[in-house]
C-alpha cells in the first residue's frame, strides 16, 4: 500500500504535466548567464585555453586523466580553432536564449561549457560547476516549447496552435533536485567544520581581501552579528535543501535564499555564482503564479499604454 | 488574392512534403503501428526515464553529499567514470570545512640572465577596480589553486609562461621561483581586525630552458 502511494507520488512530481513556462524562463536565463561568463571570460579565452595557456593541454591530461567529454582534445589545437570554439558556444547561448533550434543548442552549449570546464579546472568556481550540472538536465527538458522562436516557427507552420500544451515536467524536477542538493551538500559539509558551528566562519571570510566587494558597515562585523549570520547562513542552507520541498514555506525560503544571495552579492566579489543560483529559483515558482503575474504586468503595461 | 494563392501554395507543398516522408519511410520498412504497439513504446521509454531519475538521483547524491559511509564511498567511486566523462562531478564547500584563515597571494621572482631581478605578480582583487574584479577573478581563484601543494603538477607550467611574458631576447629570464606571501587571519575579542605582518614561502624553483621561451 504504501509502495504504491510513494509510486504514484513519483509518478505525480517527475511526470504530471504542468505548464513550461518555468523551464522556458529558466532557459532564457540560463542562456543569459552562459553569454555574461562567456563574455567576462572573453579578455582571456586564449591566456587560459590557447596554445600558450597558464596550463598546458598536456599538464591538463597528466592531472586529470581518463576519458573526459572534451572537445579540446579532439580540436587541433591553434588559437584560431580554440577562438571559434569559443564564438560557436557564444552564437549557441545566444540562440539558446532566443529558443531557436532549442535542443541542439542546449546540446552544444553542455558539450561546449563541459569541454572549457575539462581544459581548466583551476579556475572553474561554483557558478561554472551549477551551469554545468544543470545544462546537462536542461538539454532533456521541453525548454523551447514556450516563450521561443521554435515555438513561433511551430505556430506559423501550423504544426502548434497559440494554447500551450502542458509537458512532463522530469527534467525540470531534476534541476531543482539539483539546486536543493547544493544547499543540503553546502549545509553538511559547513556543520563538518568547527568554526561554523562555533560561528566564527564569517569573521574569516569578510577579512579575505581578495574576495571583498563592497564594504560592510562594522556593526554587522562584530562578533555576535557574525555568529548569527554564520548560524543563520547553516539554517537557510538546510531549509533551501531540506524545507524548500514543502509547499507552504516554499516562497517564504525562496524570498530568503534571494535576500541572503544578494547579500553576497553585495559583498564578496564571486562573479556570477548568486546569479546561476538564482536563475534557478524560476523552477520553484507555480506556473499558475507565473501566468497571475504575466497577466498583472501585461495589464499593467497595457494600461500605461491606453492612458498615454 | 495573392495570399490565396500563397495559401494554396503552401497546402501543396506540404501535402508533396508528407507523401515524400510516407515513401521513404514505407521504403525503409517503417508501417503504421498499432494501438498496442504504441502503449508498450510509451511504456519502454517511461520506464527509461525512470532509470535515468533513479541512477542520476543517487549518483549526485552519493557524489555530493560529504557523508563518511561505505555506501556513499562506494557509490560515488561506481560513478566516478561517468561522471568524470560526462563532466556531472561537483563539490559544493564553498568556504567549507574551514574557510581560507589567512590572506595570501602568489608572485614570482624572475632572475636574469645578466643577474638582475624582478618581482611580478598574478593580479591582486583588493587592487583592482570593481569592473576589473569582475573580469579577473579567474586569476584569484588560479592563485588560490597554485598554493596547494597537490597542485604542484602545475608549477613548472606556470614558471615557463611566467618567463615567456618576462624575457627580452637581449636579456632573457633564467629562473623563476614562485612564492606564495601570506598573513594570517587573527580573531581578537572585540571583533576588531589587525592586518598581520605578510610572510612568505617559496613554493618552487624553474630553471628556464632555451625551448622555453619560444
Amino acid at each position: 500500500m504504501m509502495l504504491r502511494s510513494l509510486l504514484r507520488s513519483w509518478n505525480t512530481f517527475f511526470f504530471e504535466k504542468q505548464s513550461p513556462t518555468p523551464i522556458a524562463l529558466f532557459r532564457i536565463a540560463y542562456g543569459v548567464l552562459v553569454i555574461a561568463t562567456l563574455l567576462l571570460l572573453r579578455p582571456d579565452w586564449l591566456t587560459w585555453y590557447g596554445t600558450h595557456a597558464w596550463i598546458s593541454l598536456r599538464t591538463m591530461q597528466t592531472i586529470e586523466p581518463g576519458r573526459r567529454l572534451d572537445l579540446f582534445t579532439i580540436i587541433p589545437q591553434t588559437d584560431g580553432w580554440i577562438d571559434a570554439l569559443f564564438w560557436g558556444v557564444l552564437s549557441s547561448a545566444i540562440l539558446l536564449t532566443l529558443g531557436l533550434f532549442t535542443r541542439i543548442n542546449s546540446v552544444i552549449v553542455f558539450v561546449c561549457l563541459a569541454s572549457i570546464q575539462q581544459r581548466n579546472l583551476f579556475i572553474t568556481n561554483s557558478g561554472d560547476t551549477f551551469l554545468r550540472v544543470t545544462g546537462f538536465f536542461l538539454i532533456f527538458a521541453p525548454a523551447g516549447a514556450t516563450l521561443s522562436l521554435d515555438r513561433l516557427t511551430r505556430i506559423w507552420r501550423g504544426k502548434e496552435d497559440v494554447l500551450i500544451r502542458p509537458q512532463s515536467p522530469w527534467a525540470q524536477r531534476m534541476i531543482q533536485i539539483e539546486l536543493a542538493l547544493l544547499y543540503f551538500a553546502a549545509f553538511c559539509w559547513k556543520v563538518k567544520g568547527p568554526l561554523w558551528l562555533h560561528g566564527t566562519a564569517l569573521y574569516y571570510v569578510y577579512h579575505l581581501d581578495a574576495i571583498k566587494r563592497f564594504p560592510v558597515t562594522s556593526w554587522l562585523l562584530r562578533p555576535t552579528m557574525l555568529k548569527l549570520g554564520s548560524w543563520s547562513a547553516l539554517t537557510l542552507e538546510f531549509s533551501l535543501g531540506v524545507l524548500i520541498w514543502i509547499k507552504k514555506l516554499r516562497y517564504i525560503l525562496l524570498a530568503l535564499g534571494l535576500l541572503f544571495h544578494l547579500c553576497l552579492e553585495y559583498s564578496l566579489n564571486v562573479p556570477m555564482f548568486q546569479w546561476d543560483v538564482l536563475s534557478a529559483y524560476i523552477l520553484f515558482v507555480d506556473p499558475a503564479h507565473i501566468t497571475r503575474a504575466s497577466n498583472w504586468i501585461r495589464r499593467r503595461v497595457f494600461a500605461s499604454e491606453i492612458n498615454r | 488574392m495573392k495570399t490565396r494563392y500563397n495559401l494554396a501554395n503552401h497546402a501543396n507543398f506540404e501535402m508533396k512534403k508528407k507523401a515524400y516522408w510516407h515513401r521513404l519511410l514505407t521504403q525503409f520498412g517503417s508501417r503504421e503501428l498499432s494501438k498496442a504497439q504504441i502503449f508498450w513504446r510509451q511504456r519502454a521509454k517511461r520506464i527509461a526515464i525512470n532509470l535515468f531519475l533513479g541512477f542520476h538521483i543517487l549518483a549526485i547524491t552519493c557524489w555530493c553529499v560529504p557523508l563518511d559511509t561505505p555506501l556513499f564511498s562506494l557509490g560515488k567511486n561506481l560513478v566516478r567514470p561517468y561522471f568524470l566523462w560526462a563532466g556531472l562531478f561537483q563539490s559544493w564547500d564553498m568556504f567549507a570545512p574551514t574557510p581560507a584563515l589567512a590572506n595570501s597571494y602568489v608572485e614570482a621572482i624572475v632572475v636574469y640572465k645578466d643577474g638582475s631581478r624582478r618581482t611580478w605578480s598574478f593580479p591582486r582583487m583588493e587592487q583592482l577596480s570593481l569592473s576589473d574584479r569582475y573580469f579577473r577573478e579567474r586569476y584569484r581563484k588560479f592563485s588560490e589553486n597554485l598554493q596547494n601543494d597537490q597542485n604542484d603538477a602545475l608549477w613548472p607550467d606556470v614558471a615557463r609562461r611566467i618567463a615567456r611574458a618576462n624575457s627580452t631576447p637581449s636579456n632573457p629570464a633564467k629562473t623563476v621561483i614562485l612564492v606564495q606571501r601570506w598573513s594570517p587571519i587573527v580573531p581578537r575579542a572585540d571583533g576588531s581586525y589587525q592586518p598581520e605582518p605578510w610572510d612568505q614561502h617559496v613554493l618552487y624553483g624553474y630553471g628556464v630552458k632555451r625551448e622555453d621561451l619560444q
